[in-house]
């Protein structure tokens, strides 16, 4: 849950380059920051906060050196402070690591290191590791060696990497986190993820687990835990650095949000065929039952994967991933999909190595190509959303949940009717665009003690995700409940001022019983707010209405979630909070 | 000092475009199946700008969620005016934005980048250069004389006839044009760019740059089958040529019993049914629909068009998201359309659809019909003249 990086071979801008590198890195962590540099000396800046505090330490400061390394930190181990900000070092200065991950024998090693003289100067696991390699280096191993030896040691999940005064190399290491490696034609970058040098060159290696990393200004090299060198595919990203800048929003979230009529033509692009009724993904599965496993709205999206397939008339459960992979239920033959934005997310991984484990197929729906989940997966399914910034996850899930339609889609073969309707959307969500008044509703219920959204079927996973995305960015009470359960204890809750959000679509048994539920509601002096499309009359008992146009059910629950992200964005907005970088959140959570 | 900042003025609705710019600025309206606004990015990029300030307003979502934080990698800065209050108003909104010298251009007309280049050369000897070109319809637009490679008159559309040259909204400037902003007067509230160029005309300090090439601009909607008509001339499109003046993007799908009679362009997404004939010029926007036996001529469908079996449609405008039912008829022909309190007598056209019409099924429309936004047109029914946005129209 943090951001590494790693410059070669810009000598006069290793800072800068590093210190971009962060920014870009951001969304994975932000408590606090910090940055190595090495000539013959060893040069360390870090800092509490956010990246700019780190900025205005190094101002003023000639902070240079031919090679550095960097990191922005979500805290695991330890509070945010500057002696928990990485990178850390050993007891002589000479060796600096940053580190993304959790050790998991970190005390045992802490204790052994503590014995043997060693003092400790922050709170975290990390700092075992540039302890260890001073060791090794002491007991007179070449520097590479060293680095291998104290990786050795270590349990658990990591992304590394190490400098060491007077020496011109970056080693690095992983497992279980992502690190990639950027090559340009004057140099070398390792980051946790490809923005952090997009600028800079398109080229890139993905490192696996258990692989190691050497590189120098002339050279990089890719090794197993036993020294052979690997030959490594070079790939080329095909997104370009551009896609990450705001275009004239006040925040990632809002461009995000606007992003989707694209972001869903992209997911569908030469899938699928009208006139042809046909629906091809290049995923060959055959599955009689399905289980998810996500987390935070990917899971949200799972679930509902879990109606389209029922609804197809094939068994399926979604299972939080954190669950599934101490909990596991038995696979029995079914298909384990796991949907994770980032490819990265550690718990999701978790789950489907567990489920890998007991034989069975596994297919990855995520966004993020050459991801850890692409790779370990049998099969994977890309979504195509482009890259995410803002930490609330607004495009990737509809695409996610566009990506699931398809897939249940080349199960039972689709029909022009449904192809029309996955190709309406585009369209139907840039008219909820066009149309909104969700900035109202935002201000008409500003203040209230807790906001509650209802839904059933399609529009109940929908509901825990409109909730999800509220809480997440305004700080404020939110929950989402399946319509029928509120008044199984739910409805205790609710106030005249809890206003509650239902969404209510088309004119069939659903629509009908969330209607009865909103009476329930409106019969306790809640203000009511009811998504539709006008096709039922739930707008007769609402205070607000949310109107999204006419459409397949399937892509209703899409539309009406745009509703509600638009809602929880200028809720947000309005309580001015720090919209795309969400106090305790990171994107892409590599920690379990 | 060589010019690599461009300032695009996009910020305005354009009104006489209604009903199509419900949704977006005239920016973004189609010029074939791209928005005008890319082609003067191109001509822009294509010139070396280096730099886009892009002076937004007018439903500035859609100029930003298209254009993203860059085109063609040139950085793209998007400054906002707030309420529209003329180009020169617009302009004053980017002057924190740009450095010494630079373009100014109307994002809403298409141009080439030679006009560009031209006043960015021009620029080297006088403070002030603007492109000029001949037009055979001068009166319509901004005209100028010149003499002596000096423009000595701008007079917006102007009564009498004998001016040949116009103004081809494509200007360099130093700083200098804030200040000469600053003391223009408005009129009635508004602070058109093209009065701020008139006072520095009457001082004789705007360089004259003849040039030539494509330059079409639409006033009204029906113009817009014009615009098309000469981009595609041009060949100004974005798609592979599949045979000689026929461009298909790779994600399309046409049906191998469909005909496509170039000039044609068919964008990313779209399909097109067997039996269905589209064009001569004819431009299909993204994920368009054109289904079996329909005919399509002449006309320009937008975005998320769907042409229902069986259809006929003759030099028809749609907007985005425009679903027309089996058998809708627009034959075409020449027609008196209403726009505001003018009538424009004999304009050729079948007839011009708002975003997210809806028209069910066996719909007519007589020559110049006008169906605004949203509308839904029952069964059967038989249209002219303007239907009004949001109505429902039955037998």
């Amino acid at each position: 849950m943090c951001g590494i990086v790693g410059c070669v071979g810009r000598r006069d801008e290793t800072l800068s380059t590093l210190v971009h590198g962060l920014s870009k890195l951001e969304y994975r962590g932000y408590d606090s920051a910090g940055v190595a540099l090495v000539d013959d000396d060893l040069d360390v800046v870090k800092r509490a906060g956010e990246l700019d505090d780190l900025r205005a330490a190094l101002d003023g400061r000639s902070v240079a050196g031919r090679v550095g390394i960097g990191h922005t930190r979500w805290s695991t181990h330890g509070p945010p402070t500057d002696a928990n900000a990485h990178p850390h070092r050993d007891c002589s200065e000479r060796v600096a690591v940053v580190h993304n991950g959790i050790i998991e024998n970190y005390e045992e090693l802490r204790a052994e290191l503590t014995e043997a003289g060693h003092e400790f100067r922050s709170d975290t696991d990390s700092e075992v590791v540039p302890h260890l390699v001073e060791d090794y280096l002491a007991a007179g191993e070449e520097t590479e060696a060293a680095f291998r030896r104290a990786v050795s040691r270590l349990e658990g999940s990591y992304a590394i990497a190490a400098v060491v005064a007077g020496d011109d190399r970056v080693f690095a290491a992983r497992e279980d986190s992502p690190l990639v490696l950027g090559l340009d034609d004057d140099a070398y970058y390792l980051a946790s993820d490809v923005p952090a040098f997009r600028e800079f060159t398109d080229r890139v290696v993905y490192l696996e687990d258990g692989e190691f990393a050497v590189v120098s200004a002339d050279e990089w090299r890719v090794t197993d835990a036993d020294g052979q060198v690997r030959d490594k595919a070079v790939d080329t990203v095909e997104w370009s650095p551009e896609e990450t800048g705001k275009s004239g929003y006040d925040h990632f979230m809002l461009k995000e949000i606007h992003e989707q009529p694209r972001s869903l033509r992209q997911c569908l692009r030469e899938r699928v065929s009208e006139l042809g009724g046909t629906v091809d993904l290049d995923v060959d599965v055959a599955p009689d039952g399905v289980q998810f496993v996500a987390c935070g709205t990917s899971y949200h999206a799972a679930f509902c994967g879990v109606s389209l397939f029922h609804e197809a008339g094939i068994p399926a459960q979604a299972f939080l991933a954190s669950e599934y992979a101490t909990s596991p239920p038995p696979v029995d033959g079914d298909l384990v999909v796991g949907v994770t934005q980032s490819g990265e997310t550690a718990d999701t991984l978790n789950a489907l190595r567990e489920a890998e484990r007991r034989g069975a197929e596994t297919l990855a729906v995520t966004n993020v190509v050459g991801s850890t989940v692409s790779r370990e997966c049998d099969q994977t399914l890309y979504i195509r959303a482009g890259p995410e910034i803002g930490v609330a996850a607004t495009k990737t899930f509809s695409s996610q949940v566009l990506a699931l339609a398809l897939l249940v889609l080349s199960q039972t073969g689709a029909s022009r009717q449904d192809v029309a309707a996955l190709r309406d959307l585009p369209g139907n969500v840039q008219q909820v665009l066009d149309e909104s008044n969700a900035e109202e509703i935002a201000q008409a219920y500003h203040g209230s003690d807790a906001y509650f959204f209802i839904g059933r079927g399609l529009h109940y996973p929908v509901s825990l995700e409109g909730a999800l995305k509220f809480k997440e960015i305004s700080y404020e009470h939110a929950e989402g409940f399946a319509a029928g359960e509120l008044k199984h204890g739910p409805l205790a809750l609710v106030t005249e001022n809890t206003p509650v959000f239902a969404a209510v679509t088309g004119d069939g048994e659903l629509a009908r019983k969330t209607i009865g539920n909103v009476k329930e509601v409106e019969a306790r002096g809640a203000p009511v707010v009811v998504v539709t499309d006008g096709r039922n009359d739930a707008a007769r008992y609402a205070d607000h209405v949310l109107e999204v146009p006419t459409s397949d059910e399937r892509t209703a629950a899409i539309l009406a979630n745009v509703q509600l992200q638009l809602v929880a964005y200028h809720a947000a907005d309005l309580l001015d909070r720090s919209i795309d970088k969400p106090r305790n959140l990171a994107k892409s959570v590599t920690v379990e | 000092m060589t010019i690599d900042t461009a300032v695009v003025l996009a910020a305005g609705e354009g009104n006489r475009l209604r009903p199509l710019t419900h949704n977006r600025p005239k920016p973004m309206l189609p010029a074939a199946n791209r928005p005008i606004l890319e082609y003067v990015l191109d001509a822009l990029v294509d010139a070396g700008v280096e730099c886009l300030c892009l002076v937004v307003g007018y439903k500035r979502d859609r100029v930003q969620d298209h254009f993203g934080p860059t085109y063609r990698g040139v950085p793209i800065d998007y400054v906002v005016q707030k309420k529209q209050l003329g180009s020169g108003h617009a302009l004053q909104q980017a002057a924190g934005a740009v450095d010494d010298s630079f373009v100014v251009v109307n994002g809403d007309r298409v141009i080439q980048a030679k006009m560009v280049s031209a006043v960015i050369d021009a620029h080297e000897d006088a403070p002030a250069a603007l492109a000029v070109l001949e037009h055979g319809n001068a009166q319509r637009y901004g005209a100028v004389d010149v003499e002596n490679g000096q423009i000595t008159a701008l007079v917006e559309k102007p009564d009498r006839r004998e001016f040949r040259l116009i103004n081809a909204g494509v200007y360099a400037f130093d700083r200098s044009i804030f200040e000469v902003l600053a003391r223009t007067e408005r009129i009635d509230g508004t602070l058109p760019l093209t009065a701020a160029v008139e006072s520095l005309v009457d001082e004789r300090k705007v360089q004259a740059v003849r040039t030539n090439g494509l330059w079409v601009d639409a006033t009204y909607p029906w113009d817009l089958l014009e615009v098309a008509r000469e981009v595609l001339r041009h060949g100004l499109v974005e798609a592979p040529e599949r045979d000689a003046d026929v461009w298909v993007a790779d994600s399309a799908r046409i049906d191998d019993d469909a005909t496509l009679q170039g000039p044609v362009v068919v964008g990313p997404d779209s399909e097109v049914a067997a039996g269905a004939v589209v064009g001569p010029n004819v431009a299909l926007g993204r994920n368009a629909t054109v289904g079996a036996n329909a005919t399509v001529e002449g006309s320009v469908l937008d975005t998320d068009a769907r042409v229902g079996a069986a259809s006929v449609l003759i030099d028809c405008v749609t907007g985005h998201d425009v679903h027309l039912g089996p058998a809708t008829v627009a034959p075409g022909g020449p027609a008196d359309v209403q726009v505001g309190d003018a009538i424009h007598r004999g304009e050729r056209l079948g007839a011009v659809f708002g975003d997210r019409v809806r028209a069910e099924g066996g719909v007519n429309c007589a020559p110049g019909a006008l169906v605004g936004t949203n509308a839904n047109l029952r069964t059967g029914v038989v249209v002219s003249g303007q239907v009004r946005a949001d109505s429902e129209v039955i037998r």
